[in-house]
């Protein structure tokens, strides 16, 4: 049990193939994860589930080798001691309270009863569910649900910590107090790997990230130099406003636009090819022509934009 | 965020392992008590037992009408006296004009087929074939039934044919009579009568007269009731015991007498033997020692002896144990030990699958195998406590109401203690069981358990029939049922001899359907290790069964 290797890196994959009769999970994956938030992007199918059932010993590799701080996870547990995993499953037992639950998987972790308690009502804390510690689970929104999830991971204060889609189909509050959640264990040192399939999710809470697509390894690195290099490409800006000629007169004389359509009565779609420069000077005009603007939409910021721009095909949007 | 990293130094790997185990013990147990289906199947099993209950307090509690054991207090022809009065003064009961104290025919002389003379003068009472020329007639006589008794109503009603008796016609039936122009009458049967009788040739006719009747008091019918007790002395050495206090065995010829010869049969509906076990003493029982020499083994009886017993004395003890044994192995062992099992270990495993929260278990750092032991220990503390309580429930109302001089009979404890212990193991060796079969096949795995159910289920009827038979021992309930058997033995060593006199004494306290000595005693013929047999079949099944579901498991892929 205490062989547990402090220099092993938290998370290692090499070469690692799943594949599920003869659908191919993921694809001869090779990783190395080791200190900070590092986000997991991909659409669905992409493969994130795979690797994280693969890390959690779930799933055995059809090739390859995972270590856990230097263990394989299928052959042992030993690794979970340090590692905290807050699934996609939205199943709990809802006859719970949520105190009843974190404490009872906190003794899994070979507390004693009352240490379990405490911890327990510390991270309830954390995650900000100070109020609600003896109301069931089966009363919670969804929002709370998904803290009272991450709080079960971080009880026994692990140093590894895996959330899959954690902020799947949250109300925008509890994504924010998520997204803070994930951040403040991030600076405080800790290794926490995240999955999502929106962009802008990941975005706000790291840089650093693993792209998946098809269940290969699409890129790896620093978010903003991907996202920079996007940024140069052909982009769409959908706004709906009340007079979209109008409107179309102003941003055709600015810089980085150079071009417009109207694609519906009350819109208009802006292109650019330097989303920056174009986020620098839409607010300004838009508080310049004094219209009522009911949304702004960016289609092609979104990760299979993205995905489609590195795999250097065509996004047609 | 928290303080110093875990766990204190002092903590030793096993309190963390106790922790880990009482932890998922704990949801187990809570898990199990959330979910409605736990409660109707333990709701039904109370049910059943507080049905049991009343049954017990109807049948068993009420007292036991003492039974005619042999059948003697019936008063089959309605002449007042029972059977066994009947049978003392050499009648049956089939005639109601033969009893006690009735009138009996002795014959003073007769004219056979070939004598010479062929009329007499006198006044008696006749049985033969004559002309009757009669100076007074006892038309109210009656004597016996099916005799042939000229019925004078009758005789007055119906003239002789024309020409002579014998020649020219024959009198139709013994006991017909007709009438001729000149007061004489043709007779052909039995009467009384006074004058001359004419007797034809090659007729016979004999006479003589009816004693007189005396009345007898008739004995009322409880008289023949529990008249023939068990006379058994308590010494086990004396092996040939019993009297046969009613005189039904010691009178054996003059019934043979009375009977005409006829064969006869004894209470048992065998053919009537005064030494039937062949110990050369007539008319008593004879006792068998077991190898020990300190238990009754056999009783064997000579005909009508001892075969009306005092019911309340026997049968109360006896069907107050059949009642507890027949509970044990039904209800506990081959019921509850069942269902529980099917409803509660079924889905251990499989349902947190199914559930999705297994993860939640299964991503902590503890071992597949250790996790499903620790659901069966949870499985086990439910249902274990369950049947603890139900059978301290029953066994203390029974051991309250049932016979016996103290308050509480405290022979009891250890026979429910056995069957809280027998079904304990089978619910842990059912539930290691159904659960690796819902692990094998979360689709088909409830069906397979019910097929297996079903031949548990019958399994366990035959062993209850006949343990002996070696296809029951492929079950798991006949092991418990064998502990059963032998605790019972132990805690109540004299039940050998108790079913040994209710088949010796025509006693229907039906100990001997839900009771046999236990068969798996390697030969010793000793309780304990019958025991010791069963628990270690039944613990080697249930540790096998939990390897196979934990190797199962843990190379299972839980997607």
């Amino acid at each position: 049990m205490s062989d547990l290797n402090k220099k092993a890196p938290s998370i290692l994959l090499e070469g690692v193939s799943k594949w599920y009769g003869e659908v191919i999970g993921i694809n001869d994956i090779s990783l190395a994860i080791e200190g900070g938030v590092t986000g997991i992007l991909g659409s669905n199918g992409a493969g994130k589930s795979t690797i994280f059932k693969l890390l959690m010993g779930r799933l055995k590799p059809s090739q390859g080798t995972i270590r856990l701080f230097g263990i394989d996870p299928w052959k042992s547990t030993a690794p979970y001691r340090r590692i905290g995993y807050v699934s996609e499953s939205e199943r709990m037992y809802d006859w719970m309270t949520s105190l009843d639950f974190i404490s009872t998987l906190a003794r899994l972790h070979g507390m004693s009863r009352e240490e379990a308690i405490k911890r327990s009502k510390h991270v309830l804390d954390f995650v900000g569910l100070e109020d609600v510690h003896h109301k069931k689970i089966g009363k919670y929104s969804k929002g709370m649900r998904q803290r009272v999830k991450i709080a079960h991971a971080l009880v026994h204060d692990p140093d590894l910590i895996i959330l899959d889609e954690p902020l799947h189909g949250c109300d925008p509050i509890a994504r924010t107090s998520i997204m803070n959640v994930v951040r403040e264990l991030g600076s405080q040192g800790k290794t926490v790997l995240i999955s999502s399939h929106i962009l802008e999710e990941i975005e706000r809470i790291t840089e650093q990230i693993v792209i998946l697509h098809n269940g290969k390894l699409l890129a790896i690195g620093n978010l903003h130099a991907i996202r920079d290099l996007l940024d140069q490409h052909p982009h769409r800006i959908l706004i709906k406003c009340e007079n979209p000629r109008d409107l179309a007169k102003l941003f055709i004389t600015s810089g980085p636009i150079y071009g417009v359509r109207f694609p519906d009565v009350g819109q208009l779609e802006i292109q650019t090819n330097n989303l920056s420069a174009a986020h620098d000077i839409i607010p300004s005009t838009l508080v310049e022509s004094g219209q009522k603007i009911t949304s702004i939409e960016n289609p092609d910021d979104n990760l299979d934009s993205l995905i489609g721009y590195l795999l250097g095909g065509i996004n047609d949007g | 965020m928290m303080d110093e990293k875990g766990l204190s130094l002092r903590e030793t790997v096993w309190s963390q392992l106790d922790r880990k185990a009482g932890a998922i013990i704990e949801l187990t147990i809570r898990q199990l008590r959330n979910r409605i289906s736990t409660w109707v199947v333990l709701g039904v099993g109370f049910l059943l037992m507080i049905l049991l209950l009343a049954f017990y307090v109807d049948s068993v509690r009420e007292g036991f009408e003492s039974i005619d054991n042999d059948g003697d207090s019936v008063d089959m022809d309605g002449d007042g006296y029972p059977l066994g009065q009947e049978i003392k003064y050499g009648h049956s009961d089939w005639d109601s004009n033969q009893f006690p104290g009735s009138s009996e025919f002795i014959q003073v002389s007769a004219i056979g087929y070939n004598d010479q003379v062929r009329a007499i003068s006198g006044n008696y009472t006749w049985s033969g074939a004559g002309t009757l020329n009669p100076i007074w007639i006892d038309s109210n006589y009656v004597g016996q039934q099916w005799s042939g008794i000229i019925n004078w109503f009758d005789v007055d009603n119906t003239s002789c044919p024309l020409g002579t008796v014998y020649e020219d016609w024959w009198p139709q039936y013994f006991g017909y009579g007709c009438h001729y122009e000149n007061n004489e009458y043709f007779v052909y049967g039995k009467f009384t009568a006074s004058g001359e009788i004419v007797v034809p040739d090659g007729s016979e006719m004999l006479w003589g007269y009816n004693t007189e009747l005396f009345y007898v008091e008739p004995d009322p019918k409880s008289m023949y009731i529990n008249e023939d007790d068990i006379d058994w002395n308590g010494i086990l050495l004396q092996k040939s015991q019993g009297f046969d206090d009613d005189g039904d065995c010691l009178r054996y010829n003059w019934i043979l007498d009375s009977e005409d010869g006829s064969f006869y049969y004894d209470n048992d509906g065998e053919p009537f033997d005064n030494d039937k076990n062949d110990n050369g003493i007539i008319c008593d029982v004879l006792w068998l020692l077991d190898d020990d020499l300190d238990e009754i083994e056999s009783i064997e009886p000579d005909s009508n002896v001892d075969e009306d017993p005092d019911d309340e004395r026997y049968m109360g003890e006896s069907s107050h144990r059949t009642f507890i044994i027949g509970v044990g192995k039904m209800a506990f062992v081959i019921m509850i030990g069942l269902f529980l099992p099917l409803f509660l270990a079924l889905g251990l495993v499989r349902d947190e699958t199914e559930n999705g929260t297994l993860h939640y278990l299964l991503s902590k750092p503890i071992h597949r195998g250790e996790f499903i032991l620790y659901r069966l220990l949870g499985y086990l503390a439910v249902t274990g406590s369950y049947v603890f309580m139900l059978s301290l429930f029953v066994g203390i109302l029974t051991a309250i109401l049932g016979p016996g001089e103290g308050i509480i009979r405290l022979s009891d404890i250890p026979v429910w203690l056995g069957i809280g212990f027998a079904t304990f193991l089978v619910l842990a060796a059912y539930g290691a069981l159904f659960n690796t079969l819902g692990l094998i096949s979360p689709k088909y795995g409830v069906y397979i358990s019910i097929v297996f159910g079903v031949w548990e289920f019958v399994m366990g009827i035959l062993t209850i029939a006949n343990p002996n038979w070696t296809l029951s021992a492929i079950s798991i309930n006949h092991w418990a049922l064998q502990i059963i058997d032998s605790v019972v033995l132990l805690a109540w060593p004299d039940t050998l001899q108790l079913q040994q006199m209710a088949s010796a004494f025509n006693l229907d306290t039906g100990l001997d359907i839900f009771w046999k000595p236990p068969a798996h005693t390697l030969g010793t013929a000793n309780p304990t290790v019958a025991i010791l047999v069963s628990i270690f079949v039944l613990s080697t099944f249930t540790i096998l069964m939990l390897g196979i579901g934990q190797s199962v498991f843990k190379n299972r892929e839980i997607m």
